[in-house]
C-alpha cells in the first residue's frame, strides 16, 4: 500500500507535467483549431468532472447540472459588464454565487428521494433557464449577453489574445481539476463513496446523510460554475444554451464514455465528445441525430466508459 | 406583475370561465401526457426522458394523417395508435436493454432518443412552425358560458380529456389488468415472483404511456403550433405534475395537472411575463411543504 | 456497559410487533434473543439501534434513557450492530471498509482538507482485521469476499466503531454448520477480549444452548421467557411456543 502523502505528491506531479507539455506547445507549434479546442476542453472538463463528483462518486444522478453552469456564466459575465471589479475578483465572486445557489438549490434537493432526483434538478434547471429567457433587462433575454468582456486583462495577460486565454484556462482548470481530486481523495471523497455502495450502513457509522449528500452537491455546483466562468471567456459573453438542458445530458455524456469510475475519464469524455461535435458539425446540420445514434451505439454497444473499460482490461492483464 | 389585472378577472365571471377554460385545456393535455410518465416510472421506475417526444411524434402524425385523410377523428387516432406502437418498440429495442443497470443509461437513451427525434422531424416536416387548424366540425360560433368565451372545440377537447382520465382510473381500479399495474407500482418484484408476465407487463405500460402521450399531441396540434422541441417544454411540465402529485400516483397527476393548468390560465393575467416561473414556485412550495408530492406514499 | 429496555412498544399498522417489551442485558453479558420468525427480533434490534423509533418504552445505557437520541448519537454512545444480510462497502477493499469506519468514528467523515486514509486510522483498521480475522483478504474487494468473510467484514465494521454494547443479527445466517460455529466461536472470542455486553439473535438451538449465559425469548412482540440455558430449555412455555415446533418439524 502506498502512503497517502506520496500518492498526492505523484498526482501533483503527473499535473504539473501536463500542464507544462500544455503550455510548450503553443511555443513549438501554433494552431488555433488546437488552442481554440484545449480551451473549450478547459471550460468541458471542470463542468463534466464536477459532475461525477455527484454521479460516480456519490450516486446522485442530476440532471440539471447545466444550470450551474449557466450561472456561472452569467454571473461572471454580467460582473465584468456591469461593475468595475478585476476580473479574478469577478471570476471568485462567481464562482462563490454559483456554489451558494447550489446550496440553496441542493438544500430543497438532496433531502428528496434519489428516485426524485432526477426529476427536480432537471425543473430547476429549466426555471434557471426560464428567468435567464425572461430577465431580459439583466441577461438580455434569448440573444444572451452581448458586447463582451471588458477589461480582460489579468497579472499582464491579455485575455483577448488567444494565447494567453489558452495558457490561463490550462492552468485554471488543472487547478480545479486537482482540486477535485483532492477533495474525492479525501475522507469526505470516500464518505461519498460509502453513501453510494451502501447508504443505510453509512448512516449507521454516524454519517448525517443529507449534510454529505448536500456538501457534494454544492461543491460540484461551485466547480461546474468555475467552467462556466471560463466558457463566459471563451464566448466572451453568455448565452442562454449554456444554462439550457442538452448542455447538461453533454455533460452526462461526457461522464459516461468517458467512464464514472476513473477520476479523468470525465475529462477523457469530454474530448472526445468536443472533437465529436467539432467533426459532425462540419460535415451536417443535423448534430442531434449524429449525436443521438453515436450515444445508443455507446449506451447498447459499449455500456462502459473508455477509461474504466482500459481499467478493467489492464487488471485482468495484471492478474 | 398585475395583481390589478388578476382582481378584475376573478371578480368577472366571463374572464373566469375563458381563463378556467384554457386552464383546463392546459391542464387535461398535461395530464395525458404526465398520466404516462407516472406509470411508467411507477411500474418501472424508469424516469422516461423521451416521454416528450411521443407527444411531439403524435402531433406531428396527426397533421400528416389530417392532411391525407381530412378527417380530424383518424388524426386523432393515427396520433395516439401509432405512439402506443412506438412506446412498445421503444421500451422493446432499447429501454429493456438496460434495465436494471445504472440510471445513467436509461437517461442517456432516452437523451439520444430525444435528440434523434427532433432532427427526423426537422428532416421529414422541416424545422419551421406548422398550424393544424382547427377541424371544419368546429369552425362554428363560440358557446357563451355566463358571458365568457368557450369555442367548442375546446369543450369537446375537455369533454375527451376528461372521459379518457375517467376510463384509465377506472380501468387501473377494476380491471385485472389495471390491479396488476397497480401491484406492479408498489412491488413490482413480488408481482413477478407471483407468475405475472412481466416483460408484457412492461410493453403494455410503456403502450399506454405512449398512447396517452401521442393522443394529447394530437388533440392539441390544432390548439397549438407544432415544431421541433415542441416536447421538451411539455415533458418539463409533465415531470413537474409528476413530482407534485406524488411520484405513481394518477389520482395525483389529475390534481396537480388541473392545478398547473389552472395556474396558467390565470397567471397569465396576474403575471404575463412569468408564468413558466409561477409553475416553479408551486413545485418549490408543494415539495417544501409535502415533498412526497400531494397523493404520493410517505417515503 | 449495561443495557436496559423498559416497556418498549412499536406498532406496524396496527399490528404490535414489540409490546411492551422489558429487559436487563448486564454489563459484559453474552445473550442470545431467540423466537419464532415474525416474533420482533430485527424490529427489536432496529428499536435499540435507533433505526426506528418507538411509540413508546425506554432505551437506557448505564442508567441513561437513550431512547430520543438518533442512531449517530447511540452509536457514538457505544451501540454497535451488524446486520441480518452483510451489510458493507461492496466497491471497497475490507482494508478500506474498515478505514471508513474508523474514519466516520472519529467524526472525520466530513473533512476533505486531508487525504484518506488520516493519520493513526490504517493501524485502528489493521487492528480490527486482525481481531475478526480478515488481514489474509486485506485487499480484497468485498463484493467478492466469501458469504461468510462479508458477514465478518460487517461485523468488523461495527466493531470499528469501538461499541461496548454490540448487536447482531444472525451472525450465522446463511453458513452451512461447521462455518456457524466458527463463526461463533470468533464472536465469542471477540466478546472475551473487547468486554463487550454482546446480544445476538440466532436460530440454530444448538448454538444457542451452548454459547450463550442467558437465553430471551420473544414471540409475538412479547417477552415469553428468559434465564439460562437450562431453565429456558425446561420452560413449558417455550417448548409449547417454539421448542415443540422445532422438534416436531425435525
Amino acid at each position: 500500500m502506498k502512503g497517502n502523502r506520496r500518492s498526492g505528491t505523484r498526482e501533483t506531479a503527473i499535473a504539473a507535467v501536463a500542464l507544462l507539455i500544455v503550455l510548450v506547445v503553443p511555443f513549438v507549434h501554433r494552431s488555433p483549431a488546437f488552442e481554440d479546442f484545449v480551451i473549450r476542453l478547459s471550460s468541458m472538463a471542470l463542468f463534466a468532472t464536477s459532475l461525477n463528483l455527484l454521479v460516480g462518486n456519490t450516486g446522485m444522478v442530476s440532471f440539471g447540472h447545466g444550470m450551474f453552469y449557466g450561472l456561472g456564466a452569467y454571473a461572471f459575465a454580467l460582473m465584468m459588464q456591469m461593475t468595475e471589479l478585476s476580473l479574478p475578483v469577478a471570476a471568485m465572486l462567481a464562482v462563490l454565487f454559483t456554489t451558494v445557489a447550489a446550496l440553496c438549490v441542493g438544500a430543497i434537493c438532496v433531502r428528496l428521494s434519489t428516485d426524485y432526483f432526477a426529476f427536480i434538478t432537471l425543473a430547476f434547471q429549466m426555471l434557471i433557464y426560464s428567468v435567464i429567457i425572461s430577465w431580459q433587462s439583466l441577461t438580455g433575454g434569448d440573444q444572451g449577453l452581448r458586447g463582451g468582456l471588458p477589461r480582460r486583462e489579468i497579472f499582464g495577460f491579455d485575455l483577448a489574445s488567444q494565447l494567453h486565454l489558452y495558457q490561463c484556462c490550462a492552468v485554471v482548470a488543472v487547478l480545479g481539476l486537482l482540486a477535485l481530486r483532492h477533495i474525492s481523495a479525501s475522507p469526505f471523497g470516500q464518505t461519498l463513496r460509502m453513501i453510494r455502495d451502501n447508504e443505510s450502513r453509512t448512516g449507521f457509522l454516524g454519517v448525517v446523510l443529507w449534510r454529505a449528500r448536500l456538501w457534494a452537491f454544492t461543491i460540484a455546483g461551485g466547480f461546474a460554475g468555475l467552467g462556466g466562468v471560463l466558457a463566459a471567456l471563451f464566448v466572451s459573453g453568455a448565452y442562454p444554451e449554456l444554462a439550457d438542458w442538452p448542455n447538461s445530458g453533454q455533460a452526462i455524456f461526457a461522464v459516461m464514455l468517458g467512464g464514472i469510475n476513473s477520476f479523468l475519464g470525465p475529462v477523457l469524455g469530454a474530448a472526445i465528445l468536443l472533437a465529436l461535435n467539432d467533426a459532425v458539425a462540419r460535415v451536417t446540420e443535423y448534430q442531434g441525430l449524429v449525436l443521438g445514434i453515436v450515444i445508443l451505439i455507446f449506451a447498447l454497444g459499449l455500456r462502459r466508459g473508455v477509461l474504466d473499460f482500459l481499467r478493467v482490461a489492464w487488471s485482468k492483464d495484471s492478474q | 406583475m398585475d395583481l390589478h389585472a388578476l382582481g378584475a378577472c376573478l371578480t368577472t365571471s366571463a374572464c373566469v370561465v375563458t381563463q378556467t377554460t384554457s386552464g383546463l385545456i392546459v391542464g387535461m393535455l398535461l395530464f395525458l401526457v404526465a398520466a404516462g410518465v407516472t406509470l411508467i416510472f411507477g411500474v418501472l421506475k424508469i424516469v422516461n426522458f423521451a416521454h416528450g417526444t411521443f407527444y411531439m411524434l403524435g402531433g406531428y402524425v396527426a397533421y400528416t394523417t389530417l392532411g391525407v385523410t381530412d378527417s380530424y377523428m383518424l388524426a386523432v387516432l393515427a396520433g395516439a395508435l401509432s405512439m402506443a406502437l412506438f412506446g412498445v418498440v421503444f421500451e422493446r429495442a432499447l429501454i429493456s436493454r438496460v434495465y436494471g443497470s445504472n440510471v445513467l443509461m436509461q437517461l442517456l437513451i432516452c437523451y439520444a432518443v430525444v435528440l434523434i427525434f427532433d432532427d427526423l422531424v426537422k428532416i421529414v416536416w422541416g424545422p419551421e412552425f406548422h398550424a393544424m387548424g382547427m377541424p371544419q366540425a368546429f369552425q362554428v360560433p363560440p358557446l357563451f358560458i355566463a358571458g365568457g368565451v368557450v369555442p367548442p372545440f375546446y369543450a369537446v377537447l375537455i369533454g375527451i380529456a376528461a372521459l379518457i382520465a375517467i376510463v384509465l382510473g377506472l380501468g387501473l381500479s377494476m380491471t385485472r389488468l389495471g390491479k396488476t399495474v397497480r401491484a406492479a407500482a408498489i412491488n413490482a418484484q413480488m408481482v413477478s415472483a407471483l407468475g405475472v408476465n412481466t416483460t408484457l407487463l412492461f410493453a403494455i405500460v410503456f403502450a399506454v404511456g405512449g398512447g396517452l402521450a401521442g393522443l394529447a399531441g394530437a388533440l392539441a396540434a390544432p390548439v397549438r403550433s407544432l415544431s421541433p422541441g415542441m416536447g421538451f417544454s411539455v415533458l418539463i411540465e409533465s415531470f413537474i405534475v409528476t413530482v407534485i402529485g406524488g411520484m405513481g400516483s394518477i389520482a395525483g397527476a389529475l390534481a396537480s395537472a388541473l392545478l398547473i393548468g389552472l395556474v396558467r390560465g390565470f397567471g397569465t393575467i396576474g403575471f404575463p411575463q412569468f408564468t413558466d416561473g409561477l409553475i416553479y414556485i408551486v413545485m418549490i412550495a408543494i415539495l417544501l411543504l409535502r415533498p412526497q408530492g400531494l397523493f404520493g406514499r410517505r417515503l | 456497559m449495561k443495557l436496559e429496555i423498559r416497556h418498549l412498544t412499536k406498532s406496524f399498522g396496527g399490528v404490535r410487533a414489540i409490546d411492551d417489551v422489558s429487559l436487563t442485558f448486564p454489563s459484559g453479558s453474552l445473550s442470545a434473543v431467540i423466537g419464532p420468525n415474525g416474533a420482533g427480533k430485527s424490529t427489536f434490534f432496529n428499536l435499540i439501534s435507533g433505526a426506528f423509533a418507538p411509540d413508546a418504552g425506554e432505551v437506557l445505557l448505564e442508567g441513561h434513557d437513550v431512547v430520543r437520541r438518533s442512531k449517530t448519537e447511540r452509536m457514538q454512545l457505544g451501540i454497535g450492530r451488524a446486520f441480518q444480510v452483510a451489510s458493507c462497502f461492496p466497491s471497497m477493499t475490507v482494508a478500506e471498509n474498515l478505514m471508513a469506519a474508523v474514519t466516520a468514528r472519529l467524526g472525520e467523515w466530513g473533512n476533505i482538507v486531508r487525504r484518506f486514509p488520516p493519520p493513526g486510522v490504517r493501524e485502528r483498521a489493521g487492528e480490527v482485521m486482525d481481531l475478526v480475522g480478515l488481514t489474509h483478504v486485506e485487499n480484497v474487494k468485498a463484493a467478492i469476499l466469501s458469504h461468510g468473510d462479508q458477514k465478518l467484514l460487517d461485523i468488523a465494521i461495527a466493531l470499528a466503531l469501538e461499541p461496548k454494547v454490540l448487536l447482531l443479527d444472525e451472525p450465522t445466517a446463511g453458513m452451512g454448520p461447521d462455518e456457524r460455529w466458527r463463526m461463533i466461536e470468533r464472536v465469542r472470542r471477540l466478546w472475551d477480549q473487547r468486554k463487550l455486553t454482546l446480544v445476538f439473535i440466532e436460530h440454530d438451538m444448538d448454538i444457542v444452548f451452548q454459547v450463550a449465559s442467558t437465553i430471551r425469548v420473544l414471540c409475538y412482540g412479547r417477552v415469553l421467557a428468559e434465564g439460562t440455558p437450562d431453565q429456558i430449555r425446561n420452560n413449558q412455555a417455550v417448548i409449547d411456543a417454539y421448542l415443540g415446533k422445532e422438534e416436531h418439524a425435525a
